[in-house]
């Protein structure tokens, strides 16, 4: 039936919706920047890897060059952007708009190189699709869905696990703090702007393999992922990706009952409804 | 010469929006990317007014057409302002977007994607508004007296609480002020300034679409703000003025019109890093 | 009879950290009270706590009879209570005289509307309101640095523009987070002056200071803060005489 292949859908868009969440709200919680530009580095992972992939080149390498480039432009942002307007001491509106700049900058580049026209993946077995029950999935959106949960499951790990992983939770929770034990809140940065650099190529390159490429499609999902990190309460991995699932979900139900170029007002909606009552967010974490 | 005065009329239009960003992000602090989603709602409101079957006279529209922006703008800055600043982005984000949508989509409102031809001109006690020197006469008016308001505003009393706020809110709340009702107010008398901008805009076009009044257009405003300078009337002109001009330099270099749009966008990019790198308070403005 | 200002049984967690113990202490009307502690004791948390910058967990604070409960700082100030800052929080690129004009209260003009309609009126009032903080700074001895940028402004006249400021609140009672500390022995005397001035005109004082010559100088109660909790209360001999608490001020806290 037709909610449960909606549910089914949501649920796709939702996974790559919530690494999107989760990259973000790595980078927001740790440097507390609202690095908008993190919407151009998932468009450009996408085209990155569409140029290897029409010369012929395996998935896996396209997909690895894009990672390895975009985690390099992420890396080139923080310390030659944002560092440098922090040791200047800039405002946050300063940054801000100078992340809005660079998310411009990215965005055309790609729009005057490949066109602003929508480009496919030549990929034949991409369309095929698998019929479970009632509900037809094709294997980019499975892979989709594997992937986004793997990354979810490793980003937990990492936080929890690793050195790294808790010098970033440190330096989130307490920046100031950070800075006078001399946790060295700014090399922390460029390694947290790496990763999340890193995991937002998942996305951005399984999403156009499923639906195709435009250079100004970064924007709504990244406005999306960041209502699902208030939702979910900012510093909770968990909440950023369970909310994005729920909201990717619940937008798709909705097209049971309007027109699907409203569907950002759903989202919308939902925004509005947790600022008024839960600002918080649901899983605010608690310290 | 006609050319000549276009470009000045559309100048003045974009100095009245130079006024409302600046009240908002200059003065406010206020880091808004939906300026233009309000200006197309005044386009869009006064178009529809004038062209009603009903049709009301120019002012009467522009005035309301205001006043609704003006509501707008609370509406929309109210909530998301009480309880942190970087809820403001995302709002003004979904602000920008819905109403993208909206004016895409809503085709009996808004005449869709292909937009709303056949504006009339305005009828001002009685006088056509035709011809673009009439125009320029007009727009010359309105923009004056839209920096007359800015510079007044900012004489007073509130333009101190503004710059106060801007440096230390918690200073000011010490000191017995609201300052959730000044940025507010700051909001609400930005989005007169954008509707009336919108309803001058539609006029003089005689045809509005969506594509002047999406994300890209309010970075163009901000980039107005930046290269012009924050929070001085100085700035709010220069800005529009040099900005304005660009695409006429970009004709210059002949570049090819498939481009021609996303290397002004990129430029608008390059202009907003530079700037707020090297240069944050602009060509004529204070520091942002 | 009902204590002018009143906290009770203040309680306050910042994450595993209890910064308010139970803390409960009067104020007496027209008296210069000075609030002492070891560094982290919580003296700044209680200044939050009375002027509604932070809701304690736990606890009330009341005024003249009305509770604080809930109110956000600007109704605060206008119920009569201002506080400085420790780390002043001036309006640096704004003159001396702009940061003492944002404190005076139902200003006309403060909004738009009015500014734009009655340019004139507001013209007018704000220079009947000049020639008020002209006078509220030549009150604190800094009439002649009037025109001049906070940026340009020493030290010790900073702290005076402190005060200045929340005096132009018209608030009675004052909370000073250490006015005196950082100045030179001549700024140091001239704000001594200032407190007493203050006293004598008719305002209340609770003044956070570390400076013992002060509090011995200024003070007619001292309260001992400790770890969130008041320890002791008394006049300033008892209280600095006291081994015990000189003990924890110099010995052991941090």
């Amino acid at each position: 039936m037709l909610a449960l292949q909606l549910l089914a859908t949501g649920l796709v868009t939702g996974c790559a919706l919530g690494v999107v969440a989760i990259s973000f709200a790595l980078v927001y919680s740790t440097t507390k920047i609202f690095h908008v530009a993190h919407a151009g580095i998932y468009t450009l992972a996408g085209y990155l890897a569409w140029s290897l992939v029409v010369h012929n080149a395996p998935l896996i390498v396209a997909m690895a060059v894009s990672i390895v480039a975009c985690t390099a432009l992420g890396a080139l942002i923080q310390s030659q952007l944002y560092a440098r307007l922090e040791r200047r001491r800039a405002t946050h509106l300063v940054v801000l708009i100078a992340s809005l700049g660079a998310l411009a900058v990215i965005q055309n580049i790609i729009a005057g190189v490949y066109t602003p026209n929508i480009l496919q993946f030549p990929l034949p077995w991409s369309g095929e699709v698998l019929p479970l029950g009632s509900v037809r999935l094709t294997y980019v959106q499975l892979l989709t869905i594997a992937v986004s949960f793997a990354a979810y499951a490793g980003t937990m790990w990492f936080a929890h696990h690793t050195i790294l992983g808790k010098r970033i939770r440190a330096v989130a929770s307490n920046p100031m703090l950070a800075d006078i034990t001399r946790l060295q809140p700014q090399s922390v940065y460029i390694y947290v702007i790496a990763i999340a650099s890193a995991l937002v190529c998942l996305p951005g390159i399984l999403v156009p393999m499923d639906l195709g490429l435009q250079p100004y499609n970064g924007v709504t999902p990244l406005l999306t992922a960041t209502i699902a990190m208030i939702a979910g309460g900012v510093g909770s991995i968990t909440g950023a990706f369970v909310l994005s699932i729920a909201i990717a979900v619940l937008q798709n139900l909705s097209l049971l009952v309007m027109p699907g170029e409203w569907s950002i007002g759903v989202t919308f909606f939902i925004f509005v409804i947790f600022m008024l009552f839960r600002p918080t967010g649901l899983f605010a974490a608690a310290r | 010469m006609d050319f000549l005065y276009s470009y000045i009329v559309l100048a003045e239009i974009y100095v009245l929006l130079g006024l409302s960003t600046n009240l908002l992000v200059g003065i406010a602090g206020i880091f808004s990317v939906s300026q233009a989603a309000v200006f197309g709602v005044g386009a869009y409101l006064v178009a529809h007014f004038l062209m009603a079957q009903d049709a009301l006279p120019f002012i009467p529209s522009l005035a309301i057409a205001a006043a609704c922006c003006v509501a707008l703008n609370i509406l929309v800055t109210l909530p998301s302002l009480r309880v942190s600043g970087d809820y403001f982005v995302v709002t003004s984000f979904g602000i920008q977007l819905l109403a993208t949508a909206v004016f895409t989509n809503w085709t009996g409102g808004t005449g869709g994607a292909n937009g709303l031809p056949g504006i009339p001109p305005p009828d001002i006690f009685g006088l056509q508004v035709e011809s673009t020197q009439q125009y320029m006469m007009l727009c010359t008016i309105a923009s004056a007296l839209g920096c007359l308001c800015f510079y007044l505003v900012m004489r007073a009393p509130f333009g101190r609480l503004l710059r106060a706020i801007r440096e230390d809110e918690l200073a000011v709340a010490a000191a017995g002020k609201n300052v959730l009702r000044a940025k507010v107010s700051a909001a609400a008398l930005a989005g007169a300034f954008a509707g009336i901008a919108g309803g001058l805009y539609a006029t003089f076009l005689s045809f509005i679409d969506p594509s002047s009044f999406d994300l890209d257009a309010s970075i163009l405003l901000l980039t107005m703000v930046v290269v012009g300078g924050a929070r001085t009337l100085a700035g709010c002109i220069i800005g529009p003025f040099l900005l304005l001009a660009l695409p006429q330099i970009l004709t210059l270099i002949e570049i090819p019109t498939t481009i021609a749009a996303s290397a002004r966008q990129l430029i608008y990019g390059v202009l907003l890093i530079v700037f707020m790198l090297f240069r944050p308070q602009g060509l004529a403005g204070e520091r942002l | 009879m009902t204590a002018y200002l009143q906290a009770e049984n203040l309680d306050h967690h910042f994450g595993g950290l209890r910064a308010l113990r139970e803390c409960t202490f009067t104020i007496d009307q027209g008296r210069i009270t000075c609030l002492v502690g070891p560094n982290g004791a919580g003296k700044t948390t209680i200044f939050n706590a009375i002027t509604g910058f932070l809701k304690p967990d736990e606890g009330s604070v009341t005024f003249k009879g009305r509770k604080l409960d809930g109110l956000r700082p600007q109704a605060i100030v206008h119920a009569g209570i201002a506080r400085t800052f420790q780390n002043l929080r001036l309006f640096t690129d704004l003159s001396a005289l702009d940061n003492v004009m944002v404190g005076i209260g139902n200003q006309f003009g403060e909004e738009p509307v009015g500014a734009i309609l009655r340019p004139l009126h507001t013209l007018h009032r704000q220079r009947r309101l000049r020639q008020e903080a002209l006078a509220t700074l030549d009150h604190v001895g800094l009439a002649d640095r009037a025109h001049d940028t906070v940026r340009n402004l020493s030290y010790g006249e900073q702290k005076l523009l402190t005060v200045a400021r929340v005096l132009a609140t018209g608030a009675e009672l004052l909370l000073l987070d250490e006015p005196a500390s950082g100045l030179s022995a001549g700024a140091l005397d001239a704000v001594m002056a200032l407190l007493r001035r203050l006293q004598s005109e008719g305002k209340t004082l609770l003044v956070v200071e570390h400076n013992t010559r002060v509090v011995q100088q200024i003070a007619d109660d001292v309260l001992f803060l400790h770890q969130g909790h008041l320890m002791a209360q008394g006049t300033p001999e008892a209280i600095i005489s006291d081994p015990a608490l000189a003990e924890i001020y110099f010995g052991g806290a941090l």
